[in-house]
């Protein structure tokens, strides 16, 4: 029996927590068609994707202690600032790991951007199952999934926040829907969209693991690799950033008087909390 | 002790009222550790004598009143106030020890402008003085990574020392006067004045005590004008930590005095810097401060000392001023690296040294090396310089690693204490001092024998004469 093959997808983003509310009015106010220069900015995980790749890892081990065999890959669609993930990934025991570099920024683009995904999953890797995260950063539509799961016609689940395995061929997924958890059981091939999940840390490898893997060959694709005309598909996606506004997220607040933490408890109580376990 | 845990909690009830008593265990357990056992606080796995109570201090007068009883009686007391400790100086060595919590004694009593001296009672958090100092044009130029938490008695008392240090000195080199608790309740104050040549200096005798002797209840130190607009950051890559520490020597002893001056090894780089550098890079900055002509100059020339160096590449240095901007940690990253820790059971631990600078690249590359080849499941093993001198620097170990096979608490007996062994064992060896700016605490006390040497006797004698009933935080500075 072959091994199920996982690919995780993942973004490299700037560090947005890193820049000040300055570094945001200046690209409102002097920059909008470039955005806000995040150049400066250390480079960090997408949260979403972090959970999606040590979900898959323990997907994998969860899968071995029931004599299941899995070939991971990672593939991250950036430039050369993927690279030092790429190759912790493979410290930690991704089989495969890729990164198509565009010719372009594709930003404002998750048309091309899945299509490249879903080519490298075809084409390339020949996966069983896609983890992503559902989104990424500030700027970002959301839709990247859904659209690679159209042009794979697979189908999708978002919002998913475990993934166990069942059989060889079957996972069992918990996603977060409106009104509570959905636990499904599916049959793959799938794209699940990783959501909020409880699992957000991405493990760290040894020094050791990484000597031990350090030959091992990060691939770079290209677009017309995986028969995608990014260029050509740009021109189709022309949306750009038009302007950046400013939002107010100041509160009132107030501090509540007493000289002790009995007397502020009070206060706090009489003033604030009385009335709504009244209203209960 | 001749009295029972209950009777130490009444006999402070009595001194300063039931509410400022606080017995909660969930408190008391978390109290019994600070950040060198943090592990165990993060994963609720408590293995520390619990304290008998914390008690918070409002007055001067009530410290004395506490201390005076602790003495009496024999109860092992603990100043604390902004609690950041890393290295085991709050953590309860003995059973029903009492901790005096003086956060609450947290008001700003002068900013003097003209004198440009600022008093604070110790419970002050950095950040809300050196914000008030800013209102001001002003600032007190101290800018440890802790800023935002760490209180103004805690910073006296454990010597710290900030980011701007090459420029605006340690914290030994800010306070100039204060006013302190000893046991038995004795208050003694030292006047402020700019220098004075009256006999030995004795504020160093309170000056990273870290409680072992008295209490800290107020602070009076220095202030400079703050001139943020003229902030000039500077950085270069480099292959090597060798000539990244050549070249902080010679910016040292041309003269210059840059607020930062640091050599990052490429693992340390790695963490930092890597949307700029390879990964097998180190990266050397600096920022000049100051009055437009001296931060001009200071630049100019720290340009012109690297410019000798072609092997450093400079960069953009809006690199280093955007990573700059975002080097203070508060709770919110304290919580998520808690989290991150919980998740992934790997911990991040740093031991900072000092050493000339003939023996300190020996020190680092020494010490990396047997921290690589003796400690198991180690994911990354390097570090930086971060406070220069004219006669040597700082070397900042910073180091993870996963903990694997045992339970957190003991992370410090299987990975940390072996580390630590291995770099003061290596910093000893080359005559360095063990410890730059995070304290003996307990987790030192090991090797201050030999830090010391034969000026061991000083140390041991300001003990038995200030604390002749050892009720000062049994455990700490002097090995219990």
């Amino acid at each position: 029996v072959s091994a199920l093959r996982i690919l995780v997808s993942f973004k490299v983003t700037p560090d947005f927590e890193a820049l000040r509310e300055a570094d945001w009015l200046a690209g409102a106010a002097h920059d909008a068609a470039r955005g806000v220069e995040t150049r400066y900015v250390r480079r960090v995980l997408n949260c979403f994707d972090e959970s999606a790749l040590e979900l898959a890892l323990r997907l994998s081990d969860a899968r071995a202690e029931r004599g299941f065999a899995t070939d991971l890959g990672a593939l991250s669609v950036g430039g050369r600032e993927t690279q030092p993930y790429l190759k912790t990934l493979v410290a930690l025991g991704y089989e495969r790991a890729a990164r198509v570099e565009p010719e372009a920024a594709l930003d404002f683009a998750p048309a091309v951007t899945a299509s490249i995904i879903a080519g490298y999953a075809t084409r390339v890797d020949h996966s069983d199952l896609l983890l992503l995260g559902c989104r990424s950063g500030p700027g970002d539509s959301g839709t990247v999934p859904f659209l690679v799961a159209e042009e794979l016609g697979w189908p999708c689940l978002t919002q998913v926040l475990e993934v166990e395995p069942l059989a060889d061929d079957r996972v069992r997924v918990a996603c977060m829907v409106d009104d509570g958890l959905l636990r499904v059981t599916l049959r793959l091939p799938c794209v699940l969209a990783v959501g909020n999940a409880v699992v957000s840390q991405l493990r760290v490898p040894t020094l050791t693991d990484r000597l031990a893997r350090r030959d091992k060959r990060i691939d770079v694709v290209s677009g017309a690799d995986l028969g995608v005309d990014i260029a050509r598909e740009l021109s189709r996606e022309p949306c750009v950033l038009k302007g950046l506004e400013g939002i107010d997220r100041a509160r009132r607040g107030v501090i509540v008087g007493g000289a002790t933490p009995r007397e502020k408890a009070r206060a706090l109580f009489d003033s604030h909390l009385k009335s709504a376990l009244e209203k209960l | 002790m001749d009295l029972s845990r209950e009777a130490v909690v009444e006999g402070l009830q009595r001194l300063v009222g039931p509410d400022d008593v606080i017995t909660d265990e969930a408190v008391l357990v978390q109290s019994s550790v600070d950040n060198f056992r943090k592990l165990q606080n993060i994963f609720d796995v408590h293995t520390m004598p619990v304290p008998a109570a914390v008690v918070m201090a409002r007055s001067t007068r009530q410290v004395a009143e506490i201390l005076s009883f602790a003495d009496e009686h024999g109860v092992n007391v603990i100043p604390r106030t902004g609690a950041t400790a890393t290295e085991g100086g709050l953590e309860s060595a003995v059973a029903d020890s009492v901790i005096i919590d003086g956060s609450a004694m947290n008001q700003i009593l002068s900013i003097d402008a003209y004198n440009m001296q600022a008093t604070a009672q110790c419970g002050v958090p950095l950040q809300v003085l050196e914000d008030r100092a800013r209102e001001q044009g002003l600032t007190t130029g101290h800018s440890p990574q802790s800023k935002p938490v760490a209180h103004m008695g805690g910073l006296v008392a454990t010597r710290s020392i900030g980011q701007f240090s090459t420029l605006y000195g340690g914290i030994e080199d800010m306070v100039v006067g204060l006013e302190a608790v000893f046991p038995g309740g004795r208050v003694t104050r030292i006047k402020n004045v700019p220098r004075r040549a009256a006999g030995p200096d004795i504020r160093h005798v309170v000056i990273g005590n870290e409680g072992a002797l008295c209490f800290i209840t107020e602070v009076t130190v220095k202030l400079f004008p703050y001139f943020p607009e003229n902030n000039t950051f500077l950085g270069w890559t480099l292959k090597d930590m060798k000539t990244g520490f050549e070249v902080l020597r010679e910016v040292m002893v041309s003269g210059y005095r840059p607020s930062v001056a640091r050599v990052y090894d490429p693992g340390d780089a790695g963490l930092h810097f890597s949307h700029f550098a390879e990964p097998d890079d180190c990266v050397l900055l600096f920022m000049a401060e100051g009055a437009p002509g001296i931060a001009k100059a200071t630049a100019e020339g720290i340009d012109a000392v690297v410019a000798a160096h072609p092997e450093c590449t400079q960069v953009d240095s809006r690199y280093i001023s955007t990573w700059f901007n975002d080097l203070c940690w508060g709770p919110d990253k304290i919580t998520a690296e808690d989290e991150r820790i919980r998740q992934t059971h790997n911990v991040n631990r740093t031991t900072e040294i000092s050493a000339d600078w003939s023996s300190i690249n020996e020190i680092y590359q020494a010490a990396r090396a047997r921290i690589v080849n003796e400690i198991p499941d180690i994911t990354m093993a390097g570090g930086h310089s971060s406070h220069s001198y004219i006669n040597g620097t700082n070397m900042y170990f910073n180091y993870f690693f996963n903990v694997v096979g045992v339970g957190p608490e003991e992370e410090t007996t299987k990975y940390y204490l072996p580390i630590i062994g291995i770099i003061c064992e290596e910093t000893l060896k080359r005559g360095g001092s063990i410890v730059h700016h995070h304290g003996i605490g307990k987790a030192r006390t090991p090797w201050v024998k030999e830090e010391y040497g034969s000026s061991y006797y000083i140390l041991e004698t300001l003990k038995h004469a200030y604390d002749p009933h050892g009720i000062m935080n049994k455990g700490t500075i002097i090995p219990k």
